[in-house]
């Protein structure tokens, strides 16, 4: 039948076509005998997709249909698909698209269509390792990062906590402490220079907080290069994938994304008493503090807490660290409190089981003068004291409570605000994933989550199916004498595989740098914890001694692979090092051998 | 980039032009009459007696903002040489004098705008600073030529010639 140009009903069926192509997820014109027809609504019967079919040869008015079509989208033939108001075209074109994962995007997206492949909240390490890694695979990639100024106004740059506030300014003023150090040895090997040796805190301030500036440019610079859009916006969801950006100056804009990962990391906790956010900093602060902080109380014993107390004390500072119960909870006890022990013969002083409970200004300045009111844990007892900086290292919280949660449905631990994941660091909304210091019950590391991002963008986009392993992670904390470890600490050994089954050797050792300079004899400690039940696995390994990180990394690498005991001791050592201790241990603490090192 | 460079000149002549008009009548009849005659008259004088082009003392300006790298760097009508650098810099320190030298010699052929990338870090990232110090010569809106790192004054003053003619 040819087509009739003035036919009144032409326009009646157009629009009777452009309602059917809006209100179908798919829409198939077809014929009942055509074999790609059938072809077409088998797949997507397969796919189970509820396909809305039009036989156009048992309709009475097909013919003029058919023709429609044509003028509407260039194919004159059946079958001829619509999916989400998008025409695919006929069977080839159909087939190919659900090749391509085209079609796959276009239904399972339904008719949303988003801004983003991935929209990515924080830019520290994981947020930054994830989206350059997405970027990297094709994908389309926003990133939103936001620093709110602490109580004292302090703020910073692109690339988290690690970069700006963690890592790398604790182990830049770590290393001027040990070079203090350094400076009294070397008298002892012979260098002579004058008596007078000072610290200037805003050389190293300024030399430090370059270094991090050059860092925040990198970072951004690499997000250009690998295409990365960078929004410096404060992020939180409106819906489950919208977002509201929030810029510093009060401009908001909306995105959508098909993907989210979160990744806000943590903030300093307060003590919640009177004066703390007033006058107390903590160490989003202490690193680019304008005056050299004086008299300093650290409030907390967390490696923070020990870290800072530790590099403050090395710069010649008055330091006291107020401790409430025990030392790096979390850590092996033995290492944490022979960690301790070496800060306090170096001069750092300890209040033991005491919180504070009130600060107050005494005098205004930089730095001014502070008192601080504490409590006794355990009686009725109240202390006073007087310091120029209270440092509030009590541990930190994840920056999860506004960033709309609730909006996306995600999940959230009230008690810590962290977000339980599974082993893919999915949270129970599936499109919404999370990584780093805000996962429940993993690590805070820096590595750790730049590993679990890379890893979760391969899954997400690359077709991998690789996971974060979270289990033999080596660490190290950089107190004065460095502590590194890896696997379990020993309480942890003993609550899972009893006390029986685990062999302890363990020894202390002197440096062959710290003999001339006749200093900390039998205050290095090594310990590796073994499992009976497996070959005398290695189960955890604990190192208390010079360059810790550098030791510990080479025996994480060993552990990955599964080394026991037997191994280590058919190692041979490095001499004259430290790390060679791990290959010629023989005292078992079951034995209660003496391990003090004596002579020569 | 080129495209929305392209579409910043375009956009920035036509207000450029919008302005120019009523200069030219202030040179044929009084100052406060053109002064009084409208408001975006009076802004103009007022932004241009704030950004004197042709007869400024230093030969480097800091930018301000987008707006303002538009207005005095890519419609310039003198070459300009765009100093990018950070506060977090070793060498932007030493470099910065030194070109600012290089640039006098030239006596007004061509100015010198400085960027902090800290500051106008859109800027940086649009004309693909990777590294610090980045010096850009721009002329009629396009790059013409540039260099990372420190060089010495000979090779500035060679490359702040070649710029101007």
């Amino acid at each position: 039948m040819p087509p009739v140009e003035n036919d009144p009903g032409r326009e009646q069926i157009r629009s009777r076509i452009k309602e059917l192509i809006d209100s179908s997820q798919v829409l198939v014109f077809s014929k009942s005998y055509c074999p790609f027809c059938v072809k077409v609504k088998e797949l997507f019967k397969e796919l189970n997709v509820k396909c809305n079919a039009l036989e156009l040869d048992l309709m009475e008015n097909g013919t003029y249909y058919q023709d429609l079509l044509h003028e509407m989208t260039g194919q004159k033939t059946v079958p001829n698909v619509f999916i989400n108001k998008k025409h695919i075209g006929g069977c080839d074109n159909t087939l190919k698209a659900h090749k391509d994962g085209v079609l796959q995007q276009l239904l399972g997206e339904g008719s949303e269509v988003y801004d983003y492949d991935l929209i990515v909240i924080g830019g520290g390490s994981g947020g930054l390792a994830s989206s350059k890694e997405a970027a990297i695979l094709g994908q389309k990639v926003m990133v939103l990062d936001y620093v709110a100024p602490t109580p004292k106004g302090t703020t910073w740059g692109l690339g988290g906590t690690c970069v700006n506030v963690g890592c790398i300014p604790k182990k830049l003023m770590h290393q001027t402490a040990m070079l203090g150090t350094a400076m009294q040895d070397a008298r002892k090997f012979g260098w002579e220079f004058s008596e007078q040796v000072t610290h200037n805190w805003d050389t190293m301030k300024t030399a430090v907080n370059n270094y991090i500036g050059s860092l925040n440019w990198g970072y951004r610079v690499s997000l250009r290069d690998k295409n990365v859009n960078y929004v410096n916006s404060y992020a939180e969801f409106v819906e489950p994938h919208k977002i509201k950006a929030t810029n510093k100056r009060g401009k908001e804009m909306f995105y959508t994304a098909s993907k989210f990962i979160l990744a806000t990391g943590e903030r300093p906790r307060y003590l919640g008493i009177p004066g703390d956010k007033e006058y107390c900093i903590t160490s989003d602060d202490l690193f680019s503090l304008a005056y050299c902080p004086g008299k300093t109380l650290v409030i907390g014993a967390s490696y923070v807490a020990l870290e800072c107390g530790g590099f403050l004390a090395g710069l010649g500072l008055d330091v006291t660290i107020m401790v409430r119960s025990i030392l790096l909870r979390g850590f092996d006890q033995d290492m944490a409190n022979r960690a301790g022990d070496h800060m306090e013969t170096h001069g750092v002083k300890f209040i033991r089981k005491f919180v504070p409970v009130k600060i107050e200004e005494l005098e205004a300045g930089t730095p001014g003068r502070l008192k601080v009111t504490a409590k006794s844990t355990e009686s009725d007892e109240i202390i006073e004291g007087e310091y120029n900086t209270v440092l509030i290292a009590v541990g930190r919280d994840a920056c999860t409570g506004n960033i709309g949660l609730d909006k996306a449905g995600v999940q959230v631990n009230p008690k810590n605000g962290k977000i339980p994941v599974n082993d893919e660091e999915q949270t129970n909304v599936p499109h919404i994933y999370a990584i780093g210091d805000i996962l429940e019950g993993k690590w805070e590391l820096t590595p750790v989550a730049i590993q679990a991002g890379k890893l979760l963008a391969r899954r997400l986009f690359g077709g991998s199916s690789l996971k974060c392993d979270y289990v033999n992670v080596p660490t190290t904390v950089f107190t004065p004498m460095e502590y590194g470890s890896c696997g379990y600490a020993e309480e942890k050994a003993v609550e899972i595989y009893g006390q029986e089954n685990l062999e302890v050797y363990h020894s202390l050792f002197w440096p062959l740098e710290f003999t001339v300079a006749g200093r900390d004899n039998n205050r290095c400690y090594a310990k590796i914890i073994c499992n009976k039940l497996d070959n005398e696995r290695v189960i955890g390994f604990h190192y208390l001694g010079p360059n810790a990180g550098e030791v510990t990394q080479g025996f994480g690498a060993a552990m990955k692979c599964g080394i026991t005991k037997d191994q280590l001791e058919n190692t041979i050592g490095i001499h004259p090092t430290c790390a060679e201790i791990f290959t010629t241990m023989e005292v078992t603490k079951n034995s209660g051998g003496d391990i003090t090192q004596s002579g020569c | 980039m080129a495209s929305r460079l392209l579409m910043r000149r375009v956009c920035s002549l036509s207000v450029r032009d919008f302005c120019r008009r009523p200069v030219t009548v202030s040179s044929s009849s009084s100052y406060s009459s053109s002064l009084t005659s409208s408001p975006a008259v009076q802004a103009f004088v007022t932004r241009s007696l704030l950004r004197p082009l042709f007869h400024t003392r230093s030969v480097s300006f800091n930018v301000q903002d987008q707006e303002d790298f538009t207005d005095r760097v890519v419609n310039s009508e003198l070459p300009v040489l765009v100093d990018f650098h950070a506060q977090w810099c070793g060498p932007c320190k030493i470099l910065g004098p030194r070109l600012e030298k290089a640039i006098a010699k030239q006596k007004g052929r061509v100015n010198m705008a400085k960027v902090d990338i800290d500051e106008h870090t859109d800027l940086a990232i649009e004309y693909g600073v990777s590294a610090v110090p980045t010096v850009i010569a721009m002329r009629g809106g396009d790059v013409i030529d540039q260099f990372v790192g420190i060089k010495d004054e000979d090779q500035l003053d060679s490359f702040a010639k070649r710029v101007s003619e």
